[in-house]
């Protein structure tokens, strides 16, 4: 029982992180429908930028904040010059893009820092202070995860531009005829979404240890949780994303063992893909012959 | 006076199936100005070219800015407010939502919540369901949600794309009503798309005939509703 | 076929042919995973450039087709030309079964679901309960086979023609399926699906006969692979080898048959080029030619090689 309550509460921590890059996902399918496929990476350079700054001697929150903030100039910048050409193109143009995205990300951060392994610093104390059922820096990688769906929630909720967003994701001919500039809500979305990966990147570093290659299963996971529940819904994908991660934990403790792990989000995707498209939150898609 | 409103020599085209052929008709400010024709007329895209939402050439004069050339969005800042055809409703947000978006490229902050009652005050029935998902109104109510984020612009033109367009003749009334007193108290002026010519030339001072994208004949309502051709066409006696 | 593109082809065939007697043993090696690439290419084009069906996650049939000859030499003494109709029908069937789910998965959706089976295959391959057939993380180490009847040619010369030979074959093989009947049929759901499967073409079966055959290709071509690098391991076939083959077809030239053999070219030597600059920089070369590419050349090398010889042949005819 206790070793049952411990990888369900390890499955909550990890899952906080796919939540977050899960809701990066959506949110960049919301307003373009389009799936990021250099999402990982896109997280893994911004912890890389966080790391440098810490070893530069910044303290931790600090160089937090200062990530996050660089992360999101990232993502404009990357929807401005690479995306935007490429809007309306053919889909195998739009993920050939994605995919040299993903593969400039990667081996430019190889190219700066090496693949040698690296540790990335986790801002919470090291003593146990929830016993042996979870580490503090689990613990508070869920707290962070929730201050920032809060956060989101209150923006996109309560805030004139976080409406204009919701508006320019939905419809965006109806939001130009309120005025609204939809081609840079399109960059905001891009930005917080890289923000968010960022966060992740930074939450997740400490367990998996610093590496180009870190993203990889995580993005997948993350996939997973946005299908999941639903690759249209931002409620779903942060559900997702902890049935996710506890699924992976207990199924990978219990049932099938830890190398099978990414299995398991293979068939969670296929599965989904197949029979349930629309997720179990989100909206079934009728498109017109 | 200067017009408003003036186009000239207006072309558009959908790729290239050209609509438009060359439209050149102006408007007075303060005046409700009603495009009439039949389906596939242009008229639709005279409005739609008007904020530029489609391919064109020609001049199109909005007081002393030049419209064409110009993107959507900057259009609406210009005070001009587009009723489209559908609605346009943001179906997944709120009623009340839908509302402040109308609001949102407003340059005066100041009023919105004033606004808002006020249009509250002419569709009591969207007061009702403000908190309601948009896509849940009927048509009706969407097409007064829709006139209503128009005017929380404070627009000095709106454009109004069929706005009976599937509603009861009583609605219409009711609704062409509010347009008539919103554009005497205040001053806004409207250019309606219809084709439904009778209840348009009620509302209207002045009316443009398309057909086939060109302007066939214009003049004040009154004279048109007399002109036999339209009669019989368009009136149906 | 033109006369012209018939002697071009036999030009090219001898050329390919007298390459191993000129040149040293490493680059007949280099040359040879050229052709073992373009076959995979070509299975890949099949599928994407042809059939519109996006797969990142060709690198796992080419690592099931590796892994079957592996598996095959070493386990069971097979010797190494029978593990290719093995390794060709499994991938058959095996990529069959996966286009049959996929057939109701469209561009992203598709692309999402082929880059799952590419990033999650080297962990079944590592695996510690099937590590007795896989030899899990250390994977399996192949011997390279000798020429046949006491051929006077060394062991890589040998390969290397064997490899050729298969190549021809199986170019001629897609060839003649792609400029005919299947081929319009591939092409006609790519384009219109609902006007194919209006017009009488069975599209679920179509699409899922071109996964198969398309995974068979690449699973040939895995199997020649690891006979020629006469090794196997499950980080040799990651998501990295699924994102090469994409980026093959990409700069080779979607829907081209001749496009298999530029991007084999391209993503064969371009690496032991670039490795001199630094380890990370071959990718990153990748990513900016493949930006590139869907910029400038979205036809690819094929695509411009056919607008080169048509401007000639424009400027001939206009003298």
């Amino acid at each position: 029982m206790d070793a049952f309550l411990h990888q369900v509460l390890a499955g909550l921590a990890t899952g906080g992180i796919y939540a977050s890059l899960a809701l990066a996902l959506v949110m960049i399918y919301q307003s373009t429908h389009l799936v990021n496929f250099a999402q990982g990476e896109m997280a893994m350079f911004a912890t890389y930028i966080a790391w440098t700054l810490i070893n530069a001697g910044m303290p931790y929150w600090p160089a937090f904040l200062l990530t996050v903030l660089l992360a999101f100039v990232l993502g404009v910048v990357i929807e401005r010059v690479i995306i935007r050409p490429v809007e309306n193109a053919p889909v195998l143009a739009v993920v050939v893009i994605f995919i040299a995205l993903l593969v400039i990300l990667n081996s430019v951060t190889g190219w700066i820092y090496s693949y040698t392994i690296k540790t990335f610093p986790s801002p919470f104390p090291p003593e146990p202070i929830f016993g042996k059922y979870m580490s503090t820096h689990e613990a508070g990688a869920i707290g962070v995860t929730l201050v920032v769906l809060v956060l989101l929630y209150l923006f996109f909720r309560f805030t004139p531009l976080g409406l204009a967003l919701r508006a320019a994701a939905q419809n965006p001919d109806s939001a130009r005829l309120v005025g609204i500039r939809v081609g840079w809500m399109l960059a905001l979305g891009w930005g917080l979404a890289a923000a968010i990966g960022g966060i992740a990147g930074m939450m997740v570093a400490p367990i998996v240890y610093l590496d180009p290659n870190m993203m990889g299963g995580i993005l997948l996971y993350a996939f997973a949780a946005a299908l999941v529940g639903g690759i249209d819904n931002p409620w779903g994908a942060v559900a997702g994303g902890f049935m996710v991660g506890v699924l992976e934990n207990v199924l990978g403790a219990f049932v099938i063992g830890n190398e099978l792990k990414l299995v398991v989000a293979l068939v969670l995707i296929i599965g989904v893909l197949v029979v349930r498209p629309s997720g179990f939150f989100g909206k079934v898609l009728v498109t017109r012959v | 006076m200067a017009a408003l409103l003036e186009v000239s020599n207006l072309h558009a085209a959908y790729g290239l199936t050209r609509v438009l052929h060359g439209i050149s008709f102006a408007m007075q400010e303060g005046s409700i100005t009603t495009l009439l024709g039949a389906n596939g007329a242009g008229k639709t895209t005279t409005l739609r070219a008007l904020c530029q939402m489609v391919k064109t050439e020609g001049e199109i004069r909005f007081g002393s800015e030049r419209l064409d050339r110009r993107a959507t969005e900057d259009i609406v800042r210009l005070g001009i407010a587009h009723v489209p055809d559908g609605r346009g409703t943001f179906v997944n947000l709120t009623t009340e939502e839908n509302l402040r978006l109308g609001a949102y490229a407003r340059k005066e902050r100041a009023g919105v919540d004033d606004d808002l009652e006020r249009m509250y005050g002419y569709f009591p029935r969207l007061k009702e369901r403000r908190a309601q998902q948009a896509g849940t109104l009927s048509g009706g109510e969407q097409q007064m949600l829709a006139v209503s984020r128009a005017l929380m612009l404070r627009p000095k033109l709106m454009l109004l794309d069929e706005p009976s367009f599937g509603l009861a003749p009583l609605i219409v009334k009711e609704l062409f009503g509010i347009l008539r007193s919103v554009n005497q108290t205040e001053k806004v002026s409207m250019l309606v798309v219809e084709q439904n010519a009778a209840m348009a030339l009620e509302l209207a001072d002045h009316a443009y005939l398309i057909e086939t994208g060109r302007v066939v004949l214009s003049g004040t309502a009154a004279d048109i509703k007399r002109d036999d051709n339209v009669r019989r066409s368009y009136l149906g006696y | 076929m033109s006369r012209k593109q018939l002697i071009l082809i036999a030009i090219v065939l001898l050329a390919a042919c007298a390459l191993p007697l000129l040149v040293s043993n490493y680059r007949v090696f280099q040359f040879n995973l050229v052709l073992v690439y373009a076959i995979a290419l070509l299975g890949l084009n099949m599928l994407t450039g042809y059939n519109g069906q996006i797969s990142l996650g060709h690198g796992a049939f080419y690592a099931i087709g590796a892994y079957c000859a592996a598996i095959l030499m070493d386990k069971y003494g097979v010797p190494y030309w029978a593990t290719l109709p093995v390794a060709a029908a499994v991938c058959l069937v095996v990529g069959f079964l996966f286009g049959l789910p996929a057939l109701r998965l469209e561009g992203l959706y598709l692309a999402l679901a082929t880059f799952a089976l590419g990033v999650s295959l080297p962990h079944l391959l590592k695996y510690h309960h099937l590590e007795k057939w896989t030899g899990g993380v250390q994977g399996i180490v192949i011997a390279k086979p000798d020429p046949p009847f006491g051929l006077p040619i060394n062991a890589d010369q040998w390969l290397y023609y064997f490899t050729l030979a298969v190549t021809v074959v199986m170019f001629v093989l897609a060839w003649n399926m792609l400029r005919g009947r299947i081929g319009r049929a591939l092409m006609a759901i790519r384009d219109q699906h609902i006007a194919a499967e209006a017009m009488g073409v069975n599209t679920a079966m179509v699409k899922s006969l071109a996964f198969g055959v398309s995974a068979m290709y690449t699973g040939v071509a895995g199997a020649l692979g690891a006979i020629a690098i006469q090794f196997v391991a499950p980080d040799s076939f990651n998501i990295f080898l699924s994102i090469v083959l994409l980026i093959g077809i990409v700069i080779g030239g979607l829907a081209s048959i001749s496009g298999a053999i530029y991007g084999a070219l391209f993503i064969q030597f371009v690496p032991n080029v670039a490795d001199e600059i630094s380890k990370a920089a071959p990718w990153a070369i990748f990513g900016i030619f493949l930006i590139g590419f869907v910029y400038v050349m979205p036809m690819g090398v094929a695509g411009a090689v056919r607008m080169a010889v048509a401007r000639l042949a424009r400027k001939a005819q206009n003298k």
